[in-house]
């Protein structure tokens, strides 16, 4: 058999602890030595809930809803469960008792205690007690006959002893256990156990072997012994179907025997070899829970207690169309037992100790398949709670006893269904708040997001809503009652979101609290239509979403107005908004084997509304769900998902999902998280809160925000190359927001910018230069590719100092090319598209990037066309918000500054604060386009191709000073030459020069553009550029100056150093 | 030198703060701070968290070592060893005070970290004590000592170094041949 065995976890303080599983096998409860009883989800569980039911808790018994404990102070108590709720006591002793148990209808209770005494108490009337006396020392432990007549007990006096409850009268005694004065002495806790069912045979562990007694003539008839069994057997107990028995020993072994072959099916070993001191099956029999004196819990999972041999098989007409509960008909399990006595050559007897593994391999095989996947079901522990597992108990029927929550499991224990051997579909993942914890908790986060933090209380003495925010100039912390029991929140710059369920009477309402209202009233409520509750909510700019239980997408303004509405394909799961985006992630369709199938929406809202992503695929890592979903604060969209990895939107790559960080990879302990409050692009921060041993962080005391960075998961990141590698990737990705914000009429962070593109270019420099360095010619070709046409003539610099005549050959190509790539495209970009665009920033940028690398000192002309340059976009592309102005947002931090639109260009005001130049050139229309054309040309490379010369009202090049400079000395040497030769001629002459000579005619020609006004006169006097000769040559000399430098320098800077 | 001055230099000791403003960078001569992002943790001095602390501007995240636990080993290890153990910060003390005396609502179990603290700082100086009483009593020339802090040593300086003046001229008298006039120093 088998079986997989989880890592022991920390359950309770050090002590005697024991385990069982809640009807439905849903949880786990246990108790222990600290007085608490513990309901586990799954062994995974990192925030059980508990009930405090005494000092100490010595045992307790689970069923219909009663949780019955023997606590220290001498009682037996009963509490409700779930909730936990005292129920009353329902019996007292003189001391403690040692041991309590249900029958197997729950309506009785046995308790064994270290009075020497046994009580009988109806559940329902407490007052109708039996007392078992006969006992001369404490009572070990007690069991009842399932069919009711009889009781056993095992008591320290050495004696095994059967009752009958109703006459209250020994029945019969067995003296098989070693005689002590006190339980605590006792060797073994001799936990007794009378098999299901048919009740056939009382399990009595003794010493190393189990005896079994039959019922009625109640003969010693058989034992269960293990040649690898040393250990005294502390505790055994039956599977729910009564076919194995599994054991418990003191030196933590534990063992599975076929009790129809009297074989042992399954060994395992305690982790550490504490003594297993309690032991419990699954309802479904696919699992074993077991505890330690040390207060560990562990669990054998995949255990398959199918009744697979022939034995079952041989009736399958007979239980295919009846319940559960049929295959512990009598008949059919007498048939069963006898059978496993008398057919010693039934297939099952076969194994022999050795290779019985391998055998159950055999045909057990397709049932630990599917075992395994409900495992996997099982890890998500916490979003993938109580609603999601429901829905394998209904497949099966009403019948409790079935309690098979778990589909897969169940399943080999009705063998005669037609069963189903494909895929299991997974639980849909329920909705929730990215950003809040979960809302059983009465201390919890309802929102932590970059403006603040909504803590939710809901506890015996307050039911409150404390909202803070990071920055207080937003808003002081505000306090609420909650009394309507808000549920959900979402906090924004502007408002405060708040939302509840519908309950019987009430219907499901939505809260806002709009503290950014300029008028006196700053709430306000909207009641949702009957049966509609809401699932997700969401804040923007100026507007708010709700997602609803009918599929319904609802927004209104932040000021209470409803607007559109919309329906959604799938349950959602959460939403987000930010500025005018809104992002949705729904239920596509049903995952299959632990998966989510999430689809996603991107809306943007503002003056041109559209749908960015419309239900595509969200991709998760294999069986995780969504765990946080937001935007950065620049506005790419972004989620996580449980396993950890955080992905961010490329929209550089038809909007594709890249992973930019695993934030599990950080962690030091397995079970330790990060749990996401919010990410920012420049400059790259992930900020999260490092949870020790759980999913999510306590109220108390204040966590402390972390700051991961992010990594791309690209290859060998240990080696140089894929260090460089990961980095240039992860500039490019996180410098993508900047042509999203200026495409949506953002402000944005020029230096910033500037500063990331300069490190891309440097990077791919670097990058080139260890190519170099590793004799790889190609890949410096390729890496050339990338780089802007600048910097490759940086790189053909490197190439030809390094003697690569070759390299250098093919890298002026590029470059060449390059050159008349951009010059083609300049014309088309101007009537196609008014907007700014990406490209022609990186040229100005990289013209700067150059200056600096050369001189060291930034020329003042790069930034001046750019200004206009935005300028004139944002006219084109302005957008009015009035809304968010109206919202009055205070002073922005540099976090949120690209949430800030820009001030209108419109009025008249603005348009003044601008230099003089530009708003010149800006009044009279038709200079704009002549002023634009300009800013792009002045980056035309020396090897510019002729035919640009011949007729351009374009700003000169640094080529074309040079050849006006020295067109005579040319004629003078080749009188001859036709123009076009001659500018052949030059070309090649022009190239002869140094790196920082052709530099410094380029930067001349670049100061003529700078200055728009002006180039204007110049071009109105009908292209007499020479006319203006006198003041180039000024120019001219002035930038030589400047220009004094060792080109050593400012190759050192991609020097790349092997050691 | 005086308790305060050293105060004074414990103050440029830099401590987390997670402030509830926004603020860019700020060039200060003694380094660039910032920037503050409401929120998200930042190191700044220790004159400045209280600065800001007191203008309600900030919350301060107390040095890890600020911890019933750690602090409840340091004392047990200074109990029981002869030495002087070393010291989570050159200037605990100080900085036990200052954070405890301008922002106890930020750090958790503020009495409790009072206490303990107090116990190392009176354990350190009984030994240090002892360690001067021992270095008199067999008139050793000189002594050293680890890991003391500059408090620490403040505490002691100007006591023990009179006392030693005070006693070289005392000896100096009992030796023979010794003028009487010395005794005018008195």
């Amino acid at each position: 058999m088998p079986c997989e065995r989880k890592p022991m976890r920390y359950g309770h303080s050090e002590g005697h602890t024991e385990v069982c599983f809640d009807d439905s096998g849903k949880f786990i409860v246990t108790c222990g030595n600290d007085g608490d009883v513990r309901i586990w989800e799954g062994l995974d569980d990192d925030d059980p809930k508990f009930i405090t039911v005494g000092e100490k808790a010595y045992s307790l018994a689970l069923k219909n809803g009663k949780l019955v404990t023997a606590s220290s102070n001498n009682t037996v108590q009963i509490h409700t469960f779930p909730d936990g709720d005292p129920d009353g006591i329902l019996t007292r002793f003189t001391t403690n008792a040692t041991h309590v148990v249900f029958n197997s209808s729950g309506s009785r209770v046995a308790a064994g205690s270290s009075d020497f005494m046994v009580k009988v108490v109806e559940v329902s009337d407490s007052s109708q007690q039996k007392t078992l006396r006969g006992h001369e020392a404490p009572v070990l432990s007690v069991t009842f006959d399932p069919k009711d007549d009889f009781l056993a007990s095992a008591s320290c006096d050495g004696s095994v002893v059967v009752w009958n409850i109703e006459e209250q009268s020994q029945l019969i005694s067995w003296p098989v256990l070693q005689k002590t004065n006190d339980i605590s002495n006792a060797k073994s806790l001799c936990r007794l156990a009378w098999q299901p069912g048919t009740a056939k045979f009382l399990a009595v562990p003794v010493e190393t072997k189990v005896h079994l007694y039959e019922r009625g003539s109640w003969d010693h008839v058989s034992t269960l012994s293990d040649d690898l069994q040393t250990q005294l057997i502390n505790v055994v107990a039956w599977s729910p179907c009564g076919q194995f028995l599994a054991a418990g020993s003191v030196g933590g072994s534990l063992t599975v025997w076929d009790v129809n072959s009297k074989l042992c099916v399954e060994r395992q070993k305690h982790e550490k070899g504490f003594t297993v001191c309690s032991l419990a099956w699954h309802p479904s029999g696919s699992q074993i829970v077991y505890t330690d004196t040390e207060g560990c819990l562990g669990l054998l999972d995949g255990l398959s207690t199918s009744t697979s041999n022939t034995n079952t098989t041989k009736a399958p007409a007979k239980k295919a169309a009846k319940d559960y509960d049929d295959l512990f008909d009598d008949d059919d399990d007498d048939r069963l037992m006898d059978e496993g006595l008398s057919e010693t050559n039934s297939p099952v007897k076969k194994p022999i100790t050795g290779d019985d593994d391998d055998d159950d391999d055999d045909f057990l095989m397709p049932a630990t398949g599917r075992v395994r996947n409900r495992g996997a079901i099982l890890d998500d522990e916490n979003s993938l709670d109580t609603g999601s597992l429901k829905l394998g108990q209904d497949k099966f029927g009403d019948d409790d006893d079935t309690g098979s929550v778990v589909v897969p499991a169940a399943a080999p224990l009705v063998p005669m269904r037609p069963v189903y051997e494909g895929p299991m579909p997974t639980a849909p993942q329920k909705a929730f708040q990215p950003g809040s914890t979960p809302a059983h908790l009465t201390h919890r986060f309802m929102m932590w997001n970059s403006v603040g933090i909504v803590r939710g209380y809901n506890d015996e003495q307050d039911n409150a809503i404390d909202v803070e925010f990071h920055d207080t100039a937003v808003h002081h912390a505000m306090h609420l009652t909650n009394s309507l029991g808000h549920t959900m929140a979402d906090l924004s710059q502007e408002a405060v979101l708040l939302a509840c369920p519908s309950t019987d009477e009430l219907a499901s309402k939505l809260q806002c609290l709009h503290f950014s209202s300029w008028d006196t009233n700053k709430e306000w409520m909207v009641d949702l239509p009957e049966g509609e509750d809401v699932r997700a909510l969401c804040l923007g700019q100026g507007w708010a979403a709700v997602a609803t239980s009918a599929l319904m997408l609802r927004l209104f303004s932040i000021g209470g107005i409803q607007r559109e509405i919309f329906s959604l394909p799938g349950n959602v799961v959460c939403m987000v908004g930010h500025g005018e985006q809104l992002l949705i992630v729904y239920h596509r369709a049903p995952g299959f084997d632990g998966e989510q199938a999430l689809g996603v929406q991107l809306l943007q809202f503002g003056r041109k509304k559209r749908q960015l992503i419309n239900g595509e695929p969200l991709p998760l890592s294999l069986q995780s769900h969504l765990s946080w979903l937001g935007f950065t604060a620049e506005g790419t969209p972004c989620y996580v998902d449980s396993v950890g990895v955080v992905r961010m939107l490329n929209r550089s790559l038809g909007n594709t999902w890249t992973p930019v960080c695993n934030t599990r990879e950080t962690c030091k302990s397995k079970s330790d998280h990060y749990w996401v409050v919010g990410i920012h692009e420049n400059p790259q921060q992930l900020r999260c809160i490092p949870c020790k041993g759980s999913r999510y962080p306590p109220t108390l005391p204040r966590p402390a925000v972390a700051i991961l960075p992010f990594k791309l998961p690209l290859c060998q990141t240990s080696t140089e190359k894929g260090q460089m590698e990961e980095q240039f990737w992860r500039s490019v990705l996180f410098h993508n927001h900047f042509s999203f914000l200026s495409s949506s009429g953002y402000e944005i962070d020029e230096d910033g910018q500037s500063q990331t593109q300069k490190e891309q270019q440097e990077l791919l420099m670097k990058m080139f230069a260890l190519s170099c360095k590793l004799e790889r010619e190609f890949r410096c070709v390729e890496l050339a590719e990338l780089m802007t046409q600048n910097v490759v003539t940086l790189a053909i610099r490197y190439a030809s100092r390094s003697r690569r005549m070759a390299l250098a050959q093919r890298l002026s190509e590029i470059a060449l090319e390059k050159a008349n790539q951009i010059q083609e495209e300049e014309p088309e970009e101007q009537e196609e598209e008014p907007e700014y665009s990406g490209e022609e920033s990186l040229r100005n940028v990289l013209m700067g990037y150059v200056q600096v690398l050369g001189s060291g000192k930034p020329s003042s002309s790069s930034g001046l066309p750019r200004v206009t340059n935005i300028l004139d976009n944002m006219t084109s592309s302005r957008k009015s918000s009035p809304l968010s102005r109206s919202a009055g947002i205070p002073s922005k931090g540099p976090v949120l500054k690209p949430l800030a639109p820009r001030p209108k260009t419109k009025t008249q005001s603005t348009l003044l604060q601008m230099n003089g130049t530009k708003a010149a050139s800006k009044k009279t229309p038709e200079n704009t386009q002549p002023a634009a054309d300009q800013q792009k040309q002045p980056e035309v490379p020396p090897p510019a191709s002729p035919a640009d010369n011949t007729e351009n009202n374009r700003p000169k090049t640094g080529f074309q000073f040079w050849l006006e400079e020295n067109r005579k000395s040319i004629t003078a040497d080749q009188p001859d030459l036709e123009e076009t030769d001659i500018i052949k001629e030059a070309m090649g002459r022009f190239r002869t020069l140094s790196a920082e000579e052709r530099l410094s005619w380029t930067e001349r020609a670049k100061g003529q553009t700078g200055d728009a006004a002006d180039l204007k006169k110049r071009k109105r006097a009908g292209g007499g550029a020479e006319n203006d000769n006198g003041q180039v040559e000024a120019d001219e000399n002035s930038s030589k100056k400047k220009k004094s430098l060792d080109p050593s320098s400012k190759l050192s800077a991609f020097a790349f150093n092997k050691n | 030198m005086d308790s305060s001055e050293v105060e004074f230099l414990a103050e440029k000791e830099m401590v987390k703060i997670i402030p509830n403003f926004s603020l860019d960078r700020i060039y200060l001569i003694g380094g660039d701070l910032g920037p503050f992002n409401p929120g998200l943790p930042v190191d700044v001095p220790v004159w400045l968290a209280l600065n800001l602390k007191q203008r309600q501007k900030c919350r301060i995240v107390p040095p890890a070592w600020m911890d019933v636990e750690k602090l409840e080993e340091m004392r047990e290890l200074e109990r029981k060893e002869d030495t002087f153990t070393p010291v989570p910060s050159p200037y605990y003390m100080e900085l036990t005070k200052l954070l405890l005396n301008y922002a106890s609502d930020n750090i958790p179990k503020a009495d409790e970290i009072r206490t303990l603290v107090k116990d190392i700082w009176d354990t350190r100086i009984a030994k240090l004590r002892l360690s001067a009483d021992s270095f008199i009593s067999q008139l050793e020339a000189h002594a050293k000592l680890d890991n003391l802090t500059l408090m620490e040593i403040n505490t002691i300086r100007a006591f023990l170094l009179d006392s030693l003046n005070c006693m070289y001229k005392l000896r100096s008298n009992l030796q023979p041949g010794s003028s009487k006039g010395q005794f005018t120093d008195y």
